[in-house]
Formats: C-alpha cells, sequence, structure tokens
C-alpha cells in the first residue's frame, strides 16, 4: 500500500498533508507516529469529564495534529469542539452533542488507526 | 567579490511547539534558510533563548503548550534586557490569542494549519529583516563608548526639537576634553575611554535633570542641546569634579563653549558657534568657558569677509607690501642696511586692517601661503626696480611661514622669483618666527639649509618672545637674530633687561650671529644699543614701516650722504 493510497482508504486529505509537510518522508514518518500520539485520546478523555478548560485545549490540540495531517474530517470535528469551549464563547451545544461529536470522533480516529496499522505492517 | 549573503550572519531560528509534528512542518519549510532549533514547551524555549541569546535571529512560538504557555514565554521575554529585542511570531490556530499575542510584543502570526509555506517564509523573512534594520540603527543610534547620541541623530532630532518645539528655546553646549590625544597617548586608548564614559554618564545624569539631548560629536567633543541653565560655570565645574575624581595622577581638563539660543538659528549653526567659543579658550585653564556672544559673532563674520576677499583684495593691490628700514648703528651716521617687507591691507570700506587682525586669521587655514607669496613677488620686484633706479642693494627681509614649509613647490617658487627679477639670493632674507623651530623642527630643518644652501640668510624673527632656548641657536641654521621688542623696551629704565640684551648680544657674537633689535623708539635705547655692540635697529626711531614711494626718500637721503 502506498501512502497515498493509505490516504484514500482512511478518507484523509493527501495533498494538504504534503502541502504542511512538504515531503513525503516527513508525512509519513507522522503519519505512523499519529496511532500513538495522544492528542485524539486526550480529547476524549476530556470529553470523558467535561472539562470545559481541557476540553479547549484538547481540541485545539487535535484541530492542528490533524489539520496538518490532512485527517480533514477530525480536525474539522476537533474545530467543531473547540470552538464551543473556547474560553468566552456561549456554548451552542447540548451535553449530548458534544458527546455525539465525541463518539464520532473515536470511531472516525478509531478506524483511521485501523487503516494506518495496516500501512504499516505493509 | 563579496557578496551581502557572505555579510549577514548565520541566521538561527528557534520552533517551540508541543506537537513535533508542528516542528517538523516548520522545520521543513524554513529549514533551507535557516538554522533551527526547536523546544517543545515554554520553559524548555526560555532556556534555549538564554542560551542563543545573542545569535537568536526570531523565536515561532506557540501559544497553547503544557508546564509553560506562549504567553508567559512572551511575558519573560518583554522584561528581559537581552531577551526583548529577539521577535516573536506566534503559533496559533485561535483568532482571538492573536491580538494579546501582538499586545504582549508579538511581531507576527502565523496560523495553523501550515498550508501555504510561501506565506510564512515571507513572513519570518520579513519580520528577521525588520527586527535586524531596528537593531542596525539602534546601534547607529547611539555612541557606544558613551551612550550618548551619534552625531548624525543628534542633528536630526535637534532640528526636529528646533522645528516642533521651538518654544523650548534650547541652548547649545559644546564641552571639550584639554590635550585627550595627549592623555590618550601616555595613559593608553582603555584610560582615554574611561575618561569618555565618565564624562558621558554624568552628562546623561545632568540631562536625567533638565530638558536635553546629547552626542559625542567627535573623539573627545561633546555636544548638548538644552534648555537654558542658569549657570554655565556652576555646570562645567561640576563636569569637572566629576573627571577630576577619575584619576588622582591624571589631570584632565574640559572646557566649555555655549552658544545660548537665539530666535530662527538652526541647531547646526549654533553648534558652530558654540564649538567657536570652545575654541576660543583652547588650553585656558583659568578660564575655560567661552559664551558665544555678538563680539565674537561679529569677528566671525570679519573673518569669513576677509577669507573670502583674500585673493580679489591681492588682485585689486588693496594688499600692499609696506617696507621698515634697518639701520645699521655702528656707522656715524647709521647706515640704511636692509628693509623688512610687512603686510597692509587697504581695505576700500573698513580701511587700514591691522596685520594682527587677518595674518593669524590665515596662518590658521593655510592661506598664510597666498599672502607669503604675494609679498615675495611685490617685494623682489621690489628690490629689483630700486637696484635699477638707483643702482644700490638693499636686501629686503620676508616672511617665511610654517605653512609655506610644508609646500614642496616652495624652493622651486623662491628660485624663479629669484631668477625671475634677475637678483641675488642675498637680496632677499627669509625670516622664521621663533615659534616656528619648536613644532616639527626637523621638516623646518631640512628646508632651511636647502634655502642657505641657495644662499638666503635666514633670519630668526621674534627671538625670545616664546619658548627659546639658548640651546636652540646652536643648532638652528640661522644667520641673525632678531631681538624681540620687549627686550628693548625698558632697557633704559631697567638693569635688568638691559643686562639680558648684552647677554643675548654676546652669546650671538660668541655664534657669529647679527642681531637685529626690534622696536627702538628712543634716542636713549639707540644709545644702549650701540653701547652693548648691536649691530642693525629697527623701529619707530628711524622709521615706521612706509610705502615704497616713501621708502625711496629713505634711498635717496642715503644716497646723498654718501655723496657727501
Amino acid at each position: 500500500m502506498t501512502l497515498r493510497e493509505l490516504y484514500q482508504n482512511i478518507g484523509a486529505d493527501y495533498d494538504q498533508a504534503l502541502r504542511v509537510l512538504r515531503v513525503e518522508k516527513l508525512v509519513d514518518k507522522h503519519i505512523r507516529k499519529f496511532v500513538n500520539n495522544g492528542v485524539v485520546s486526550q480529547l476524549l478523555e476530556a470529553g470523558a469529564q467535561m472539562e470545559s478548560a481541557r476540553m479547549f485545549e484538547a481540541a485545539h490540540a487535535a484541530k492542528g495534529v490533524c489539520g496538518n495531517l490532512g485527517l480533514t474530517a477530525l480536525s474539522d470535528m476537533a474545530s467543531q469542539l473547540a470552538e464551543e469551549y473556547r474560553p468566552g464563547n456561549a456554548r451552542h451545544m447540548s451535553d449530548e452533542d458534544v458527546k455525539a461529536v465525541l463518539q464520532r470522533i473515536e470511531t472516525v480516529h478509531d478506524a483511521m488507526a485501523e487503516g494506518i496499522r495496516q500501512y504499516i505492517e505493509g | 567579490m563579496i557578496n551581502s549573503k557572505q555579510i549577514q550572519r548565520p541566521k538561527l531560528v528557534l520552533v517551540v511547539d508541543d506537537q513535533e509534528i508542528n516542528r517538523d512542518a516548520l522545520g521543513v519549510i524554513l529549514e533551507d534558510d535557516y538554522e533551527i532549533i526547536c523546544a517543545s514547551d515554554g520553559s524548555e524555549a526560555l532556556k534555549e533563548i538564554q542560551a542563543h541569546v545573542d545569535n537568536l535571529s526570531i523565536v515561532l512560538l506557540d501559544l497553547m503548550m503544557p508546564v509553560m504557555n506562549g504567553f508567559e514565554v512572551l511575558e519573560r521575554m518583554a522584561g528581559d534586557d537581552r531577551m526583548k529585542h529577539i521577535p516573536v511570531i506566534v503559533l496559533t490556530a485561535d483568532k482571538s490569542a492573536e491580538l494579546r499575542a501582538l499586545q504582549m510584543g508579538a511581531a507576527d502570526f502565523i496560523t495553523k494549519p501550515f498550508d501555504v509555506p510561501e506565506v510564512i517564509i515571507a513572513r519570518v523573512a520579513r519580520i528577521i529583516e525588520l527586527s535586524e534594520g531596528r537593531q542596525l540603527i539602534s546601534a547607529a543610534e547611539h555612541d557606544p563608548v558613551t551612550l550618548l547620541y551619534s552625531r548624525n541623530f543628534f542633528f536630526e532630532y535637534a532640528n526636529r526639537l528646533h522645528h516642533y518645539s521651538p518654544e523650548l528655546h534650547l541652548d547649545a553646549v559644546v564641552l571639550d576634553i584639554e590635550q585627550f590625544h595627549t592623555i590618550n597617548a601616555v595613559n593608553g586608548r582603555d584610560f582615554g575611554d574611561d575618561v569618555l564614559r565618565v564624562v558621558g554618564a554624568e552628562i546623561r545624569d545632568f540631562l536625567s535633570e533638565t530638558e536635553g539631548i546629547a552626542c559625542r560629536f567627535e573623539a573627545d567633543r561633546f555636544e548638548i542641546y538644552c534648555v537654558p541653565q542658569p549657570d554655565y560655570q556652576a555646570l562645567l565645574e561640576r563636569f569637572q569634579r566629576r573627571v577630576g575624581r577619575i584619576s588622582p595622577n591624571v589631570s584632565i581638563h574640559l572646557r566649555m563653549g555655549v552658544n545660548p539660543w537665539q530666535e530662527g538659528v538652526e541647531p547646526v549653526l549654533m553648534f558652530d558657534r558654540a564649538r567657536a567659543a570652545s575654541t576660543m579658550v583652547r588650553g585656558n585653564y583659568q578660564s575655560p568657558l567661552m559664551i558665544y556672544d555678538e563680539d565674537m559673532r561679529m569677528r566671525e563674520l570679519r573673518d569669513r569677509r576677509f577669507l573670502n576677499e583674500l585673493r580679489s583684495a591681492i588682485q585689486t593691490r588693496q594688499l600692499r607690501v609696506f617696507y621698515q628700514p634697518k639701520y645699521d648703528i655702528q656707522c656715524d651716521p647709521p647706515r640704511l642696511s636692509s628693509a623688512e617687507a610687512l603686510i597692509r591691507w587697504q581695505h576700500p570700506e573698513l580701511g587700514m586692517i591691522s596685520p594682527g587682525d587677518f595674518l593669524p586669521l590665515f596662518e590658521g587655514n593655510g592661506l598664510i601661503g597666498v599672502v607669503d607669496n604675494y609679498v615675495w613677488q611685490v617685494a623682489a620686484a621690489q628690490i629689483a626696480e630700486w637696484r635699477k633706479k638707483y643702482g644700490v642693494k638693499l636686501p629686503v627681509s620676508v616672511n617665511l611661514s610654517r605653512n609655506d614649509v610644508f609646500d614642496p613647490t616652495l624652493i622651486d617658487r623662491l628660485v624663479r622669483i629669484i631668477e625671475d627679477n634677475g637678483l641675488d639670493y642675498s637680496d632677499m632674507k627669509m625670516e622664521v618666527t621663533e615659534s616656528a623651530y619648536t613644532e616639527k623642527a626637523n621638516d623646518l630643518l631640512q628646508v632651511v639649509n636647502r634655502l642657505r644652501q641657495l644662499g638666503f640668510e635666514i633670519e630668526m624673527d621674534d627671538f625670545g618672545s616664546g619658548y627659546s632656548s639658548l640651546n636652540m641657536l646652536s643648532y638652528m641654521p640661522i644667520d641673525v637674530l632678531k631681538m624681540d621688542m620687549k627686550f628693548v623696551r625698558n632697557i633704559e629704565s631697567s638693569e635688568t633687561d638691559l643686562r639680558l640684551v648684552k647677554l643675548i648680544l654676546d652669546i650671538a657674537k660668541y655664534l657669529k650671529l647679527r642681531v637685529v633689535a626690534e622696536g627702538v623708539e628712543t634716542e636713549g635705547q639707540l644709545a644702549l644699543l650701540k653701547d652693548s655692540g648691536c649691530d642693525l635697529v629697527q623701529g619707530f626711531y628711524f622709521s615706521r614701516p612706509l610705502p615704497p614711494e616713501s621708502f625711496e626718500k629713505l634711498i635717496e637721503r642715503e644716497l646723498e650722504i654718501e655723496r657727501g
């Protein structure tokens, strides 16, 4: 499986990742590391506690990392949560809606992680 | 050829982000143009900044990080003198954080994710360029030794004050260190720099108590543009006290020139005048303060006029050569022996100008050579004319200034003047003032020796007026001593002065030098000089300096005596 095929398989934007990281080697390095990168799991943990400040920080970090890697679906959802919990912003979503987004994040993340693992195992 | 890149220092960029992917993403964008170091949180970042504080070109700083966030880093940097000059670009996905970061001193921001690398490269380059430019300007703005403004910035700021805050009525003050080059030479440059630092510090202290700005104008000259001070003498004494404490072994003296505010006078001119005032008290340790006043302004205007008009004055013969006779007093009656050529300026508007008013001016700026050359030409033509008209040999003494000595064309010019007028070298005598022998004597000796070899006689003028040592007479190539008039003045009333004159005459005789006594005004003086063995006398007793047509009467009278 090529890197581009991986991106197709997991529904991510390879060109975006390459725009940011410039060389395929770096995209490869960071997509492999993404499996163990804690940003998404930290967001899910914060979500379980429903702590606003931690939710914002974690969503913010996840948005950045996923955005850079072209994991657009994840970064869009993280961005939605970051805005929801940004200090000073009024809440628009109910806790149930938030939990639903978190659930979707987990599902998408797990699917992507599975795809990446297959890529790593070759 | 050296290109501009070679004189740039290598640029070091610190990337601070807790996410490795972000560090890598920026690193890969910037690594072609910069050396990259990384930190993964704020406290690590501060350590890196401290370690590279002198050569860090920029910090790219993530705002949201564990341990210590970016805002805290910004705050710490702003509070640190060495770190606050390093520009920071914040990395953020968060619009609301941008404003806060900019308010805290960030120079710019880059939004995450980093999707247009060219924008990042351009922003980083621009901020580094701006920052380096600012640092260069800041370095050029101040003199590194005294921390006062440098000259160009000072005058720019002085002009702004003059134009935009005219109500301040600022005075121009110039402060000089006497003999600074000697202080440097004797005590070393480091000591000299210490002196400059102390003066700079005292000026800064002074300015913290009043309104004004200051610079180090050049080596040892300070210029202060400040609101009028009630007592400049006290101000100078304050500075003097401070430098007086620098070393018990070195005495350092300051002098000050002040040009008080005047309506409409630009700073450049005010400082020219303050400088002129300070220069007037150079070496005057008793009274080292000079306030520029109307007299000085008039003198300056007059000096400038003299300088401008010199050449046309020569062309239109306003400058005239007068002749004062010298008499051989060992004959009876005394006989006309020779003459001294003296310059006079008959100005169409100012009347007769005393040589004392313009010769020192021309000596100071080198134009004296023009005057001397003119006198040589006129005097040579006059000698030739008298020889032709009366058949007499009447040598004329002319002045040779220190400046002439350094002109490589001197000898050629003098030879041509002698030859063009069909004269002998013995027809024109060269007078060199005693003081000329005391500085850079070697150059002078060479030229004077060459002139003597040609056949010119050399007279030492004003002997005894300055720092002559008797020892000097033994090795100076001279033929005639012209004894300064102050020796003669009191010989009738002062036994001591008479003895001194006799002593000089004895020494001259021993050294086989002839002596001309200057300033002889009375019969009594003449008799004493004659008895003491003086050969030649010049002074009002015989005649004041005369225009050539009047001098001819003396020649004619002489010829009548000869004919009996």
